[in-house]
């Protein structure tokens, strides 16, 4: 009896395990993305609305926080690699050097739609490196300057906004001027904020050689500007939370990310617009973007209807991402930011002319990572004087061109 | 008589002593995964730190140039982070692992007291922080010290930016730290006493002895073993601080907060090409370290229990 009820219960956990392995879709498209918070949620939602389509290749959407960890560890052992991956635009020339993704040439010829022609220029160059395009665009997402329309009123600035671009002397003018706890502008995400008015000085973050060029009369220059509007005691203090200021209600202008938009209008109280990041000159003003794009990993396994499958995928996502914008992001395709429903949504402001369009600055210089991670360990203590600007720089030029000198490719 | 022991020796059918490997049933899980997580990697991390590695490409031998840069290399940016690295590190060391102990110890003491109610009650109220994730943990804490909205500032009525300036930014990671470390070496030194036998007490009481004899003499001694355990982990794992101050100051002021295992996870897994040669070659200097400490604790611990 004994015996009997063990041979039945392993038969039946042998058929239990061949049902679950059958489960496993061999059609199925594994989709990596790195979209961890409410942006996950809304992508989650575009891929379900696809799978309701019944494609012959549906995909399954999988959110990783440490996404790009994870992709050294399959690119490694060369197993379980997913079909499509999103990744950011800085990720596009180090993986190419390292002939990790193939070109989306294939997935153009077949579905013509995928093409320079139906997206956002700045986005689909993002995925173009050395004359080939790796990528598909998803959207870019950058740094967008957030104004407090109450405060503005109250301290009677509105014209700030005239020509679209708020200037650091405009912003010096407060100097004295505003009400003790509130401040013109918050540090948040100041290296964005830096790297873009560096654009706006005049200068770049490379040479045309390849080497990092961070300590440089532009970057000391805006360095500079900004300890000005700092030590004037316009700038929210060090160490304190300038997005919740702004959120507060004591920040007039808040210079965090185009996806903060939801967050900002589920605030009671606040009445706010959105501009373009404050410049150092009235002629040009930069705002630094990077991109979300669709790339395929290298990977054997991934067959040619598989491929085709993604194509698929990606033409749909070409027309039908208008509910992306709900997280904040501006959309790379055309047929999507063109359209009216578009124009409802903060970040539309973005694309709404081409000297907006080109305003957009993805940095597509191989070691930008090193030289965003390398300047913002920094920025601060130069802006608020815990080091002096040319330690700093110096610190940040010499800690990009070490590690490149040790990179293995 | 038969003792127990972890190898029996059973006589077979055939009359042959036969040697009983049941005991690998109980380790053998534990092993393997000690094998496969634990040990692989650090002999592939060892192996790592003399290489020049991106971890995509094939591992390029490069002998002991790491440790120079790292080491002699006084303008290498490799150099300088080792530094700062480990200074705050042993500084973080230094302020926790002494109030990890004693302060536990204390606690334990106090709990001891036969008067007192609602041990459990404590116990637990001590330990629950312990589990709490220490990400979720900063957060709340974050929001404890904020400058405008948390009760730290609010309640006594002062503008200090905890995270914004020294030494402030080392007491909220110092308090973060205690906060989740006490619970643990709490319920080890409570079990510990209370496996001191009451006689040795009365016997002391007799003889004279106050309080604070007792614990010197009797209770001390009695728990050494736990004491050293407790004392060698919490530092091991104190060397290996990371959560706490990228939470709390994301290394700041001045990278004044900024542990080596923050150097090291930047260099290994940053956002840019990873150079995870040099970061494995930092990882093996800290585990060195962490080795010697180790040693030189054993060797205290264990002269003083002889002496």
């Amino acid at each position: 009896m004994k015996n009997a009820h063990r041979k039945f219960l392993s038969a039946a956990t042998l058929a239990g395990i061949t049902l679950l392995a059958g489960c496993g879709n061999a059609n199925t498209i594994t989709f990596w993305n790195p979209l961890t918070g409410d942006d996950g949620a809304y992508m989650d939602a575009l891929v379900a609305e696809y799978n309701e389509t019944d494609p012959e290749f549906p995909v399954e959407s999988v959110i990783t926080a440490d996404m790009y960890t994870k992709i050294y560890t399959v690119m490694n052992s060369g197993k379980d690699i997913p079909d499509l991956t999103l990744i950011h635009a800085d990720r596009v020339p180090q993986f190419a050097d390292l002939d990790m993704l193939e070109p989306v040439e294939g997935l153009m010829a077949t579905n013509t739609d995928l093409s320079a022609d139906n997206y956002l220029e700045v986005a689909w160059n993002a995925g173009n490196y050395e004359g080939t395009q790796y990528t598909v665009p998803l959207d870019i997402h950058g740094n967008a300057m957030y104004y407090n329309t109450d405060l503005l009123d109250k301290y009677d600035v509105n014209t700030f906004l005239d020509d679209d671009v708020v200037t650091i002397e405009e912003i010096l003018s407060l100097d004295g001027k505003l009400d003790e706890g509130q401040y013109a502008i918050n540090n948040a995400l100041i290296e964005w904020v830096t790297l873009a008015n560096v654009v706006n000085a005049g200068g770049d973050i490379s040479d045309e050689a390849g080497n990092p060029t961070i300590n440089t009369d532009a970057m000391r220059s805006v360095v500079e500007q900004l300890k000005s509007v700092a030590d004037a005691g316009l700038m929210s203090p060090y160490g304190e939370d300038g997005y919740a200021m702004f959120q507060a209600g004591d920040v007039l202008f808040s210079t965090d990310g185009t996806w903060t938009s939801t967050a900002h209008g589920s605030v009671e109280g606040l009445n706010f617009g959105v501009t373009n990041i404050y410049s150092v000159t009235p002629d040009k003003f930069t705002n630094r973007s990077s991109a979300h794009l669709f790339s395929l990993l290298n990977n054997e396994d991934r067959t040619d209807e598989k491929e085709q499958g993604i194509a698929d995928f990606l033409s749909w996502m070409r027309e039908n991402s208008i509910d992306w914008a709900g997280a904040g992001q501006i959309v790379a395709s055309k047929e999507v930011f063109e359209s009216e429903e578009y124009q409802q949504y903060p970040q539309s402001f973005f694309t709404s002319s081409d000297v907006e369009k080109e305003a957009s600055y993805i940095f597509d210089y191989k070691y930008y990572s090193y030289v965003e991670s390398a300047l913002g360990t920094v920025l601060s203590d130069m802006i608020y004087g815990n080091i002096t600007i040319d330690e700093g720089l110096d610190q940040a030029q010499k800690t990009v061109e070490d590690l490149i000198a040790e990179n293995a490719s | 008589m038969q003792t127990s022991e972890a190898v029996s020796t059973n006589t077979n059918a055939k009359g042959n002593k036969k040697k009983s490997f049941q005991f690998l049933y109980f380790i053998g899980p534990h092993l393997i995964l000690f094998f496969v997580f634990v040990l692989l990697p650090i002999v592939y991390g060892i192996y790592s730190s003399f290489t020049q590695w991106n971890l995509i490409s094939d591992q390029t031998w490069v002998g002991l140039n790491n440790y120079k840069t790292i080491l002699l290399d006084q303008d290498s940016t490799f150099y300088f982070q080792f530094r700062n690295g480990l200074k705050n590190t042993l500084l973080f060391v230094l302020y926790t692992i002494p109030f990890q102990i004693l302060f536990p110890l204390l606690i334990a003491t106090v709990m001891q007291h036969k008067g007192l109610k609602f041990k459990g009650l404590f116990q637990a109220i001590f330990y629950v922080p312990g589990l709490v994730s220490a990400s979720a943990g900063a957060l709340i804490w974050l929001l404890i010290f904020n400058p405008r909205l948390g009760p730290m500032n609010n309640l006594v009525n002062s503008d200090i930016v905890w995270t914004a300036q020294q030494p402030y930014a080392w007491i909220v990671i110092f308090v973060m730290s205690m906060w989740g470390a006490i619970g643990g070496n709490l319920i080890i030194y409570r079990s510990a006493m209370a496996g001191v036998s009451e006689d040795l007490y009365e016997a002391a009481e007799i003889d004279g002895a106050g309080a604070i004899r007792k614990f010197i003499s009797i209770t001390l001694p009695s728990i050494r073993f736990p004491l050293f355990y407790t004392f060698v982990m919490s530092t091991a794992g104190a060397f290996n601080v990371y959560v706490q101050p990228l939470m709390a100051t994301n290394g700041g002021p001045n990278q004044s907060t900024t542990v080596l295992m923050m150097y090291i996870r930047n260099l290994a897994f940053g956002s840019g090409e990873s150079v995870a040669g040099m970061a494995s070659a930092m990882a093996v200097l800290l585990g060195l370290v962490i080795l010697a400490v180790s040693a030189l604790q054993f060797y205290v611990m264990t002269k003083r229990s002889k002496g």
